[in-house]
């Protein structure tokens, strides 16, 4: 692994009785795609969240890019972008208006702002469309804003918790694409999916969480070598083997 | 702040862009007022309906009286069957029926007493109360008419004059009485008459402004819900400019809206002077603040859109109730003192204060005083309570 550009140290956070996020440390490379996977309720989503400054750790620490998320929240927050599960876009706004809004937010001025939205849109295939109302988007032009949204203000670490939830596959390869553009530009990713096949393809390293725990964390190969000849192994096969088969809420 | 500022802006523009909404804040309160003012305006006098059982058909007296109610300028009448008016009072389609037994002409006739009844419903309503005491004046009139001719003919018992005569004559003497009473009662009018503009349009106004500050509420719960209140706060948005922000944008958004149809109001009815419209303008924005305070506590509690959506609706409605936005609430009254724990009772107040009695700010200040205080107390209140995250910041 690279200069660690994000380190996590022993994360704990609890909702009431349910530990969510269990003793949780790694770091990622810088210019690293690092995957984070799990079953439903592994405790995915709540890393992210306190990776991205929105929730606290009960305790635990986090910096990226020499930056602590509890002291230096903002400067953390100058150098990451989000792209959440949901979509978390203004559909009663332009493509256009949804980027130059988080634009702002993020610090960039009005000409700035702008032209990195076209930018962006057009990254995403989109610059036909930049000024249609988002309601009008299909699901996967909309998850491609989604992603639009999150490099605004070019940042250096982009999380993305399951950019590609039912799209259609022309828009996941444009994802895909999008994704290994970036990190040839030297960015730093943290990909949430459950799609195995997609870990295994974009991922340089992978963490598999269960119970708010990392139960298992190295290179795909790596992984997929401890159970037999990872030519014929699927990471899936690594995932259930490691999780199980019972089926999660 | 600039930021916050950010978020408001996007969200103003939002509601400019949206005909629905715009549709929604706008046309509906102008189609509401005039929906009441055309339903109630004009009407600066009682009129009703007098429903009568008249069982002396034949009875010259009981025609007369039927007569005598029908040339009120007041009164409609409306002749039942007796089976029909019970019927009608059992289902509450009328809540007094007037009753003229069957030998009230013989009665009076022969100087023996008779008596009229009112069958009614509880108290009989506000309209049939009205009703009743008209009634009661003509029959009062009747009476005197009666007894008056029983005393002349008593004084003339024995002399040579006819009973024709005595009878003429005697309702002649009352006739000139009626047209030229000896003590007669005036009415002078005070001041203008009242204004179902000034009544009903402040009510109107803040009632579709507290709608639209609690649907704005619902709109933070789906916000939430969605993802979006999350994603402000991974950019460098604080979870306190995410507040103000939501909390101006609600204000300028109530805002605008006031201004809208107060400045329409301005140009429709020409109720105002410059400063009084100023005046109203301050009220309102003061207003919009309060109310927006009031949203934030419920977006800030509510779990669900649906759930903000109809506490908003309950707190406006009951606001609108107690703030005597559709019927004037009585002094001394327990829905009065009721009435005064409703920000939009003083806002209302207010506005009438400046658009009826041409009232100044130095006049309603202390309802502003008031409204900035609910301003301040729900702030504080949703700012406890505010979350981005139902568990998180």
């Amino acid at each position: 692994m690279a200069e660690a550009f994000l380190v996590a140290k022993d994360l704990h956070k609890s909702f009431n009785d349910h530990k969510a996020v269990d003793g949780v440390s790694f770091a990622i490379g810088k210019n690293e795609i690092f995957g984070l996977l799990g079953p439903n309720g592994a405790g995915k989503t709540t890393t992210i969240r306190i990776l991205s400054t929105v929730l606290e750790p009960d305790v635990g620490e986090v910096t990226i890019g020499g930056f602590s998320t509890g002291q230096q929240s903002d400067k953390v927050r100058s150098i990451i972008g989000v792209c959440p599960q949901e979509l978390a876009l203004y559909e009663e706004l332009t493509a256009l208006d949804n980027l130059t809004f988080f634009g702002r937010l993020v610090g960039m001025n009005g000409k700035e702002t702008k032209a990195q939205a076209m930018a962006n849109l057009a990254l995403m295939g989109l610059e036909q469309r930049a000024k249609g109302k988002v309601s009008k988007y299909s699901g996967g032009m909309k998850r491609r804003v989604n992603l639009a949204i999150a490099l605004m203000g070019h940042p250096k670490l982009l999380f993305l918790d399951e950019p590609t939830v039912g799209i259609d596959p022309q828009s996941r390869n444009k994802i895909f694409e999008t994704i290994q553009d970036l990190r040839k530009n030297g960015m730093t990713v943290l990909y949430t999916t459950h799609y195995m096949e997609e870990a295994d393809r974009l991922c340089d390293r992978v963490a598999i969480m269960d119970g708010g725990k990392i139960i298992a964390m190295d290179t795909p190969h790596a992984l997929k070598s401890q159970l037999g000849d990872p030519e014929k192994i699927t990471l899936e096969d690594v995932f259930l083997k490691l999780t199980g088969r019972l089926l999660r809420d | 702040m600039r930021r916050a500022l950010i978020i408001a802006l996007r969200e103003v523009k939002t509601y400019l862009q949206d005909k629905g909404d715009l549709a929604f804040s706008l046309l509906l309160p102008v189609v509401t007022f005039a929906l009441i003012y055309f339903a109630f305006g004009g009407q600066g006098l009682f009129h009703g309906t007098a429903y009568i059982v008249n069982e002396d058909t034949n009875g010259v007296y009981a025609k007369q009286l039927v007569e005598d109610i029908e040339a009120e300028e007041n009164l409609d009448i409306e002749l039942l069957p007796l089976a029909d008016a019970e019927r009608k009072l059992e289902h509450s389609d009328i809540n007094m029926v007037f009753l003229i037994p069957a030998d009230f002409s013989d009665k009076l006739r022969t100087g023996q007493p008779v008596e009229l009844t009112f069958m009614q419903r509880g108290n009989g309503g506000q309209e049939g109360q009205i009703v009743a005491s008209i009634i009661r004046g003509i029959v009062s009139e009747l009476n005197q008419d009666f007894q008056v001719r029983g005393q002349v003919e008593q004084a003339l018992a024995g002399k040579d004059v006819s009973p024709q005569r005595i009878t003429t004559t005697t309702w002649q003497f009352l006739e000139r009485e009626r047209i030229y009473p000896l003590v007669g009662v005036k009415e002078v009018a005070v001041g203008s008459e009242p204004n179902m503009v000034n009544e009903f349009l402040p009510g109107i106004i803040t009632m579709y402004v507290l709608f639209a500050i609690s649907l704005g509420a619902a709109a933070i719960v789906e916000e939430r819900r969605i993802g979006t209140l999350e994603r402000l706060l991974t950019t460098r948005l604080t979870v306190g400019e995410l507040f103000f922000g939501k909390f101006l944008a609600s204000v300028s958004r109530g805002f605008i809206q006031t201004f809208i149809l107060l400045a329409l109001s301005y140009a429709v009815f020409q109720i105002f002077t410059p400063l009084s419209f100023l005046t109203c303008l301050l009220i309102a924005f003061v207003f919009a603040m309060a109310g927006s305070a009031i949203g934030l506590v419920i977006a800030s509690v509510a779990r669900t859109q649906d759930t903000a959506t109809w506490v908003g609706v309950t707190v406006t409605l009951s606001m609108t109730m107690l703030g005597g936005t559709f019927f004037t609430i009585q002094k001394d009254t327990f829905l009065y003192y009721l009435s005064k724990i409703s920000v939009n009772t003083y806002a209302n107040d207010a506005l009438k204060i400046i658009i009826s009695d041409r009232g100044t700010i130095t006049d309603v200040w202390l309802e502003i005083v008031i409204i900035a205080g609910v301003c301040i107390v729900g702030l504080m209140v949703s700012r406890l309570l505010f979350k981005a995250l139902p568990q998180g910041k």
